[in-house]
């Protein structure tokens, strides 16, 4: 399967194995392409790559991973880029990405993803370890903006200046999450669309949107819930604003039947089709 | 201004310790909902979640308070090391055995270690198994000097107790009420067959004979273990034993293919 990806995808979860090995004819109408989470296969053998490859076959792909820990100040875990290497070649992903952020410090994994300090100096160290990994794997990655439910004294710039200028120093692209904007809009107080209006187009390659558990006063970024309304505006003003982006739905908990993610799918691509600017045409 | 470093270490000691980290939020407080206290909350949910997937078995046989339990002790001991969650739980037979208070019945120690086989053998190194064939193919006066390899996924486990009553009960309901297990000296074999992760309790005479695949004997060597086995354990004779150990590990795909006669 040739891996262009376009249009609108789904995050490939162990509940759906057995849809997308029956009946993968249909749902190639619906789903576009398929991102799965690196660290799955990243596996000796057994049940996770014999369900990857044969899915592979019948859809494109991006990787996603959860363990690079980009932001981290233990040196750059070569092991592990070098297991993600085999992968890759194994997969042949359109890209792969990771999260803007770090996971442990001291040998520890603290298995969250932990928000960097907007300061010029988290940049610099970012920009060369991003630098690194890009060297090792030969070629560009994504980071994703991550949910934060706090606030670093030491910040010197808002979370949308500290990823504008690491997507232009550095050179990485951008796996742009719009839920995870609208939590860390409501839990730090500010206006999600001055985020998406800081954010340099060219470098913005894929979109997520998610469900998350709002507790009145904050939020917190779930996974286990279908996207809510805000969500859906705030995705329409990041179309108008930045055009065709290939996107799709994460869900990580509380997964619902295959067929309930696709109607959910269809609002995306309704969503996206109502408000692209209509010089840039279809996804 | 803070290194990225100080402020990471004083982020994650905090989190570990369960406990606020003065200085370096603009909100302070764990009694601020919403705030750092979410970290310090995800990440042991997060863990304790792992440590479910990885023993389910265990975690049915506790119910949820006594595995929180058992968790929130691993997981304040034991933070991981790993890249990946997916190997989070590795040492909990061992941090079990060092806390036996931890556990109502000393047979769920064998538990553990049964879920930890089974999950390894599910995502195993695969490899080509041997086949009928491949061994009809092997000329007489070559055979007693066959070696085997077993396949990656295989695991022996020495347990003190017959826990495999307990597994089907809880496996066929979780509400299960089950019996006290029995002592038993035994050997658990795990394995996984395509994709189906398989596993049954052992005879003296295969544990022992599989024993001796795995460190590398001859078929002359199994077959000469099971002739110093006592004549009432076993009624057929040696080799007659041992093909038959050898067919019946043939049809549970426990066997590589053999890649070169010595
Ligand atoms: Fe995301």
């Amino acid at each position: 399967m040739q891996n262009i990806i376009s249009g609108y995808g789904l995050g490939l979860r162990t509940e759906h194995y057995a849809d997308f090995l029956a009946d993968s004819e249909r749902l190639r109408q619906r789903v576009d392409w398929l991102e799965v989470i690196s660290e799955n296969y990243m596996v000796p053998g057994g049940k996770p790559l014999y369900m990857l490859d044969q899915i592979r076959r019948d859809f494109p792909m991006v990787m996603h991973g959860v363990s690079l820990s980009i932001g981290g100040t233990a040196p750059i875990d070569v092991e592990y880029l070098r297991h993600l290497k085999v992968l890759i070649e194994r997969i042949e992903p359109a890209w792969i990405s990771d999260h803007l952020c770090w996971t442990g410090t001291d040998g520890l994994n603290l298995h969250d993803l932990l928000p960097m300090p907007y300061t010029e100096r988290a940049l610099r160290h970012l920009v060369e370890r991003i630098s690194q990994v890009q060297e090792f794997l030969g070629r560009k990655i994504l980071l994703e903006n991550v949910s934060s439910y706090v606030t670093y004294r030491a910040d010197e710039m808002s979370e949308w200046e500290f990823i504008a200028a690491l997507l232009q120093r550095s050179g990485c692209d951008l796996l742009l999450d719009v839920n995870n904007i609208y939590v860390s809009s409501v839990n730090h107080g500010f206006n999600p669309q001055h985020f998406i209006d800081a954010i340099p187009a060219t470098h913005v390659r894929q979109i997520h949107l998610a469900g998350h558990e709002n507790h009145g006063s904050y939020i917190i970024d779930t996974h286990d819930h279908p996207v809510c309304d805000a969500v859906w505006d705030l995705y329409a003003y990041t179309v108008r604003r930045l055009g065709a982006v290939p996107t799709m739905i994460e869900r990580d908990d509380n997964i619902p039947p295959l067929n309930e993610l696709l109607d959910e799918l269809d609002t995306v691509r309704r969503t996206a089709m109502q408000n692209l600017p209509l010089q840039v045409g279809h996804a | 201004m803070k290194p990225v470093a100080t402020l990471q270490d004083v982020f994650q000691g905090a989190v570990l310790a369960g406990d606020r980290a003065p200085g370096l939020f603009v909100r302070e407080g764990l009694n601020e909902i919403g705030g750092f206290d979410l970290y310090i909350n995800a990440y042991r949910a997060r863990l304790a979640a792992a440590l479910k997937d990885n023993y389910p078995v265990l975690h049915l046989a506790l119910g949820d308070d006594l595995f929180d339990q058992l968790a929130s002790a691993y997981i304040e001991q034991r933070p991981s090391r790993y890249r990946s969650i997916r190997w989070f739980g590795d040492g909990l037979r061992e941090f079990i055995d060092q806390n036996p208070e931890l556990l109502p019945h000393p047979a769920l120690a064998d538990l553990a270690s049964m879920d930890w086989a089974l999950r390894a053998a599910f995502d195993a190194a695969n490899a080509d198994v041997c086949r009928t064939e491949d061994l009809a193919a092997i000329l007489p006066q070559d055979w007693p000097l066959m070696r085997f390899t077993l396949h990656p996924s295989v695991n022996l486990l020495e347990l003190n107790w017959r826990i495999g009553p307990i597994w089907h009960a809880l496996n066929q309901d979780a509400d299960a009420v089950t019996e006290q297990p029995d002592a038993l000296d035994h050997t658990l074999l795990v394995w996984r067959q395509e994709l189906e992760c398989k596993w049954r309790s052992l005879e003296i005479a295969e544990a022992l004979a599989l024993r001796a695949v795995v460190r590398g004997e001859s078929f002359a060597e199994i077959c000469e273990v099971l002739a110093a086995l006592d004549s009432d354990l076993t009624e057929s004779d040696p080799s007659m034993l041992a093909a038959s150990l050898l067919s019946q590990w043939l049809s549970d795909g426990l066997l590589v293919k053999l890649t070169a006669f010595i």
